[in-house]
């Protein structure tokens, strides 16, 4: 059963990390007619921005290593998915669950994943993109899988349909909201954890989201006209203010090659330093609570 | 008589012979007379000597000569013997009735004729007597001349009738029976207050009363049943006696003609042969018989119950079997069968009273009620008319009240014809004697009536003027006087004394006797008796052809007379109704029931599911998941208590229906009165289930809604339960049945079995099985559920958009991409074309041009669907490829309706959370008024295959209630999904709730028609015949 949920919250994540390649796809299909799109948004500019997010799944695997514990109340209660109503709350708390799910999925918390499978499935089915979330499909694939990878590939193709078919759809802001319901989860739980284990690693990866929320942002403002988003780019910025003072230095260094196994490896020697104060992360902390909680409710 | 009433009579007897010098021989000698009828030997000696100390006998002689002493004396004795006569006749009136009391009076006056010294002194105190007992002075006078002259020249009067060879002289109101050659006559009076004969015979002849000889100038009571038998004439039975006497009655007149009935049962054995029978009013006629002999068939069939296999029973000529003379026999016919035919929850004065109103649609409560206390104090049922009846088993008034009650049903409307089966089983002697005496009334009164009796005691035997005796195999065996039929089988079959048919003695006739001559058994050898008859019922016909012959009487030529005007159809409802509603509510038990079930079960059941889905321990509607399952048994309990209330009501009425089938009354103002009642049983039923149950599970706003579907399913189920009821005999085998009506139900209700998964030989993808059309729970659960659904204060505003977003959705996400397959599919398979994918190319090309043209868009667009899909295009990728293109622009159109409708909706979303009050939020709002398990279930969003290709068609298995049938259909095709939103009929779209409920009544309409005209009962009944001949045949 594990490899199943592992199977879905793999798919969650997909689906907000293939965006990426929504983009190319979209421009290998010249015979798509677009009707009409209410909202033109130049699909490139997005899907550059989307590209350098990264994945809630990572922190998720960072959390674990750390030998923190899994604590249910770090996370959305998944009964509230009743209490959302408008594409908006469905779209951003959809990526809330996902991220859980995909937490609750790597403690091996089997009934917690599956309240949060169900979730997920409700709001899919609101959004109307539930077709990808065939349970019968998944099930079948996570009983054929003989490892996760395999079930990871299979998966994958299944998600960009749903990219390609939000998109097809002109509902581009969803996909937006989708990935930052999903950031602002895994940000929250990273804050939390932090906040306990007072973890040095932990302190780097928030302040890193800088970059990240940037991004987000950059995006959020093409969608600024349509309800309920002036809200959250605002609450955003005012995290964004937090974040202006956190510095990030980059050190670039030449990329090499190396041989391992026979095969070439290209080697990114890159560094970044990070200069961030407990006050400020405390702030993060409790602002990062505030948007969530604002989403969830 | 007790020995009191005794000494009081002796008194009375010294006191008026010991007037006016005192007591003579032959005064003293009727005393000792009177006395030795009366008492055994020894005792007469004691009262002989009482008499002579009243009467002075003996001191009187010796006082004789001190003349002058007593008359000084006499003026005080005088008032003395005044005063204690007066006391005694206090005492006797409070001990013997009225009939008693002219007895005594006669036996005073015989007293007094017996020297005929009548002096005033005498006289007076006899009339003192006859003043205190309250003996009519025209009356008493009557009686005084009778007991008194010599010979009825003397006496002018209608109530007195001679018995001779002379007929009295002209003009003289002296009624007149012809005796053949007698000595003297035979002279009988009618004391009319009593209705008793008395007689007393002046001749010399030796005349035998009931085989007694008859005293020469001694008044005797003529009983009924009594015979007089003079040496040359005729008999005299007592029925002739009184039929002379009521000639002058205005009476209705009616003939009554039986030719040759015959009477087979279903399976061919007879139940009784050549009965002939003529008759006219004013006869009491017994039927008996051996058991089997046909009897209370015979009885059926000459009311008219049973229609005979052979020969006719004509009132006055018209035939009582044939439809068109029906109405000429309407209200002439009264049967009083053997059971009880009470309504056992109304009182004895309701019975009649409602009995009453159905057969006098013309006549003012007032009056019905008058009638209705004549008949009752008639029938000394007057103190117990506010009684319930009782059934027999709880008994509230006594077996013999309940008998003449039934009579007194059919009594009230006085029917020229009765039938009585067998009125006096069970009863007491006393009860029997009762209920017969007023049979013997009515008959007096004009009335032909015809009883079967089954072991009559001697009085009553004697009391029938003519008696029909049946044999085993339904042979007529005897007709006539019943005293006849003691002699008549004591002669046929050689016994010692034949000519006595009745005791000499007791006077006592034992009816036993006929049935121990008739069915008596040969003994063999050994002294015991064999199974084989002496005389068989054969035999005994053929004796009876030969001793009877039936003197045919002309068939009136009138109308037979009826005194019924039944009421108007509607005011027959109205009585109907208000006599089942005072039934009903009069049984206390049933009341409660069945106005508490509901309520309970509600209670019961809505609590029992309040489940909390969320954890922190508040209930919220939203979350429970048990509401589509409470609609069910909602729908369930609605059909339940309706059938079960239903279900006994005729079988229970039967009895009563069929007393009323005389009286022709209309069976659409019984049935409507039924569910009328029925109706108001559910409707408060249903109200108060649905108040309590959405009360606990807090569903709120939608009551009138819940009420008014269950109220229709309760209905429905009334009326299933009246034709179970009408076409089934006994209330057991309906309450065996209702599982069988009520499992269907369930099964097929669309809630426990998925419509899509039932045996494939009923199902029928994307469409409700019709099976389950017949069932009102699928119709209603639908109802409601899709109301729930549709008009609760959440999603009412929201409804609409969410069919547009849904219905666009599903062509752009599920049809579309399902018709790609397809072509890939048909293009794939037309590259390697062979006799097995031929058939599957065909079809899928139909496929396609079918979903097009029944697609909104390719409709609006007009393309021309043969050129754009046929063989053709699959020859080439790139003819195909247009193909493809074209399902992409439609696709792209769905899309953009989709995204429009979902756009529309999030701002009705966003208005409604501004429009709502300060303090409750959106969620807390559908927390209040949506059910999530209800939406999963009318979305069916748990279903694997959302979309299928079934029957040449894309099937849409997801989102039934967004799912809009076309109306590309015939008009009368309403055939959709379940769960439809609306529902298509004669070119229309219908709301489901609407349609559903329609529906529901229409089946409901059509039920009662069969119950009118009784549907089922006609098939059980024809397919018994057919089973019994196939069994008849393999025999």
């Amino acid at each position: 059963m594990k490899k199943f949920y592992l199977g879905i919250s793999a798919l969650v994540y997909i689906l907000i990390l293939s965006n990426t390649a929504l983009a190319s796809k979209m421009n290998d299909n010249p015979k798509v007619v677009v009707l009409s799109q209410p909202y033109s948004v130049s699909d490139d500019a997005i899907m550059q921005i989307l590209q350098a997010i990264p994945s809630p799944l990572e922190i998720s695997m960072l959390i674990k290593e750390l030998g923190t514990v899994y604590n249910k109340t770090d996370l959305n209660n998944s009964d509230f998915v009743s209490k959302y109503n408008t594409s908006f709350k469905k779209a951003l708390n959809l990526g809330v669950y996902g991220t859980d799910l995909g937490f609750a999925n790597i403690y091996s918390k089997n009934q917690d994943a599956l309240n949060y499978l169900s979730s997920v499935k409700k709001l899919a089915d609101g959004l109307s993109i539930g077709q990808f979330f065939d349970y019968q499909t998944i099930k079948k694939l996570a009983e054929s899988a003989n490892n996760f990878d395999e079930l990871l590939m299979t998966t994958t193709s299944n998600f960009e349909k749903i990219n390609y078919h939000l998109s097809q759809q002109g509902r581009d802001h969803l996909s937006i909201l989708l990935l930052t319901g999903g950031w602002i989860e895994a940000l929250h739980i990273t804050t939390i954890v932090q906040q306990r284990s007072k973890h040095e690693d932990l302190k780097v990866k928030i302040a890193e989201q800088k970059i990240v929320l940037d991004q987000i942002l950059k995006v959020l403002q093409m969608f600024k006209t349509k309800p309920e988003f002036p809200g959250l780019i605002s609450d955003l910025n005012e995290l964004k203010k937090v974040y202006n003072e956190i510095s990030i230095e980059t050190t670039y260094g030449q990329p090499t090659t190396q041989e391992v196994n026979g095969m070439l490896v290209v080697m990114d020697n890159n560094s970044s330093t990070v200069k961030v104060t407990d006050a400020q992360i405390d702030k993060i902390t409790s602002l990062i609570r505030s948007v969530r909680n604002k989403i969830i409710r | 008589m007790s020995e009191e009433i005794l000494k009081a009579l002796t008194q009375l007897f010294a006191i008026i012979s010991k007037q006016d010098g005192g007591v003579t021989n032959a005064e003293r000698d009727f005393v000792i007379e009177y006395f030795r009828l009366e008492l055994d030997t020894k005792t007469v000696e004691e009262y002989i000597a009482l008499f002579d100390q009243f009467a002075e006998y003996g001191i009187a002689t010796k006082e004789v000569s001190d003349k002058e002493k007593r008359k000084n004396k006499r003026k005080l004795t005088n008032v003395r013997d005044s005063v204690r006569t007066l006391a005694i006749c206090k005492k006797i009136n409070k001990t013997l009735n009225q009939q008693q009391k002219v007895i005594v009076l006669i036996k005073l006056l015989e007293l007094v004729a017996s020297d005929r010294s009548f002096t005033s002194q005498r006289m007076e105190i006899i009339n003192t007597v006859s003043t205190v007992f309250n003996i009519p002075t025209e009356e008493y006078k009557l009686i005084e001349s009778f007991v008194f002259e010599a010979h009825s020249s003397q006496i002018d009067h209608e109530d007195i009738l001679i018995f001779d060879n002379d007929k009295p002289s002209e003009g003289s109101k002296l009624k007149y029976i012809d005796s053949g050659q007698l000595d003297g006559e035979i002279i009988f009076i009618r004391v009319k207050s009593v209705g008793a004969y008395f007689t007393k015979y002046t001749g010399k002849d030796e005349i035998y009363l009931n085989g007694q000889l008859v005293k020469h100038e001694s008044v005797i009571q003529f009983a009924p049943g009594s015979v007089f038998k003079t040496p040359k004439g005729a008999p005299l039975y007592y029925s002739d006696l009184v039929s002379t006497y009521n000639t002058d009655q205005e009476v209705d007149n009616i003939s009554f003609n039986v030719h040759d009935l015959e009477f087979k049962f279903p399976n061919g054995t007879i139940g009784f042969q050549n009965i002939n029978l003529s008759e006219s009013n004013g006869n009491l006629i017994g039927i008996m018989g051996a058991s089997g002999a046909g009897k209370t068939t015979l009885l059926n069939v000459l009311a008219g119950l049973e229609s005979p296999s052979k020969g006719n029973v004509l009132i006055n000529g018209y035939n009582v079997h044939s439809q068109q003379d029906t109405d000429k026999i309407e209200g002439v016919i009264g049967y009083v069968s053997q059971d009880d035919l009470l309504i056992e929850e109304l009182t004895v004065y309701q019975n009649l009273f409602y009995n009453a109103k159905l057969c006098f649609g013309d006549i003012s409560d007032e009056e019905i009620d008058k009638r209705v206390m004549a008949v009752l104090t008639s029938l000394g049922l007057e103190k117990r008319a506010h009684l319930k009846v009782g059934s027999p088993l709880n008994k509230k008034i006594s077996g013999g009240q309940r008998k003449r009650l039934n009579i007194a049903l059919e009594l009230i409307r006085e029917p020229a014809i009765m039938f009585v089966d067998e009125p006096t089983s069970g009863l007491s002697s006393r009860d029997s004697e009762n209920v017969i005496d007023l049979l013997k009334e009515l008959s007096l009164r004009g009335k032909l009536i015809f009883v079967v009796i089954h072991q009559p005691s001697s009085d009553i035997f004697k009391m029938f003027d003519k008696m029909l005796i049946m044999d085993t195999g339904g042979f007529p065996i005897f007709m006539g006087n019943p005293i006849e039929a003691v002699t008549y089988f004591k002669s046929a079959s050689r016994q010692v004394g034949s000519d006595r048919g009745q005791c000499a003695t007791c006077g006592n006739v034992n009816p036993e006797q006929i049935f121990n001559i008739i069915e008596s058994r040969v003994v063999d050898e050994y002294g015991e008796f064999t199974n084989k008859r002496k005389v068989q019922p054969e035999e005994w016909y053929k004796m009876y052809l030969d001793h009877f012959s039936l003197e045919r009487l002309e068939n009136v030529k009138e109308d037979p007379p009826s005194t019924l005007k039944i009421p108007s159809r509607i005011k027959q409802t109205l009585i109907f109704s208000v006599r089942d509603f005072l039934s009903k509510i009069s049984n206390l038990q049933y009341l409660t029931i069945n106005l508490l079930e509901a309520p309970f079960l509600a209670l019961l059941i809505s609590w029992v599911i309040r489940y909390r889905g969320s954890s922190d321990g508040e209930y919220i509607f939203r979350h429970n998941d048990n509401i589509p399952a409470y609609i069910l048994i909602c729908v369930v309990a609605a059909l339940f208590m309706g059938m079960s209330v239903s279900a006994e009501e005729i079988i229970r009425d039967r009895k009563i229906l069929k007393r009323e089938t005389f009286l022709n009354l209309s069976r659409f103002s019984y049935l409507t009165s039924k569910v009328l009642i029925l109706f108001a049983f559910s409707a408060i039923q249903t109200v108060s289930f649905v108040l309590i149950g959405n009360l606990v599970l807090g569903i709120d706003g939608l009551h009138f809604m819940y009420w008014l579907a269950l109220f229709t399913a309760s209905c429905h189920a009334n009326v299933i339960g009246l034709n179970i009821s009408s076409a089934f005999n006994s209330a057991v085998t309906v309450y065996i049945l209702i599982p069988l009506l009520l499992i269907p139900q369930l099964i097929a209700s669309g809630v426990i079995f998925d419509y899509d998964k039932l045996n494939n030989s009923i199902s029928d993808k994307g469409k409700v099985p019709l099976v389950a059309d017949f069932m009102a729970s699928r119709w209603t659960y639908e109802g409601i559920a899709v109301e729930h659904f549709k008009s609760n204060k959440y999603e009412e505003n929201l409804f609409e958009f969410e069919v547009l977003e849904k219905s666009n959705s599903f062509k752009s996400s599920y049809w579309k991409p399902k018709l790609d397959e397809i072509i890939n599919q048909t293009s794939s398979l037309l590259s390697n074309k062979n006799d097995s994918t031929a058939p599957i190319i065909q079809s899928n090309i139909l496929l396609l041009k079918r979903e097009l043209r029944n697609d909104f868009y390719t409709k609006s667009q007009k393309v021309n669907i043969d050129s754009l899909v046929n063989e053709d295009r699959f020859s080439s990728e790139e003819n195909t490829q247009a193909l493809r293109e074209y399902f992409n622009q439609v696709a792209q159109f769905y899309t953009l309706g989709f995204i429009r409708a979902s756009e529309s909706k999030d701002s009705v979303l966003y208005k409604m959370k501004d429009d709502l009050p300060e303090g409750i939020d959106q969620s807390q709002f559908k927390d209040k008024y949506y059910n999530d398990c209800l939406e999963e279930i009318v979305r069916n969003t748990t279903v694997e295959d959302r979309v299928v290709v079934s029957d040449g068609k894309v099937v849409q298995l997801m989102d039934p209630i967004f799912n809009i049938p076309s109306l590309n259909r015939s008009l009368l095709d309403y055939r959709v999904h379940f769960y439809a939103p609306v529902k298509p009929f004669l070119g229309k779209l219908f709301n489901t709730y609407t349609f559903n409920l329609m529906f529901i009544w229409a089946m409901t309409f059509i039920l009662f028609m069969t119950l009118y005209f009784d549907v089922l009962s006609r098939i059980i009944t024809w397919f018994g015949s057919i089973t019994q001949n196939v069994g008849k045949k393999s025999k």
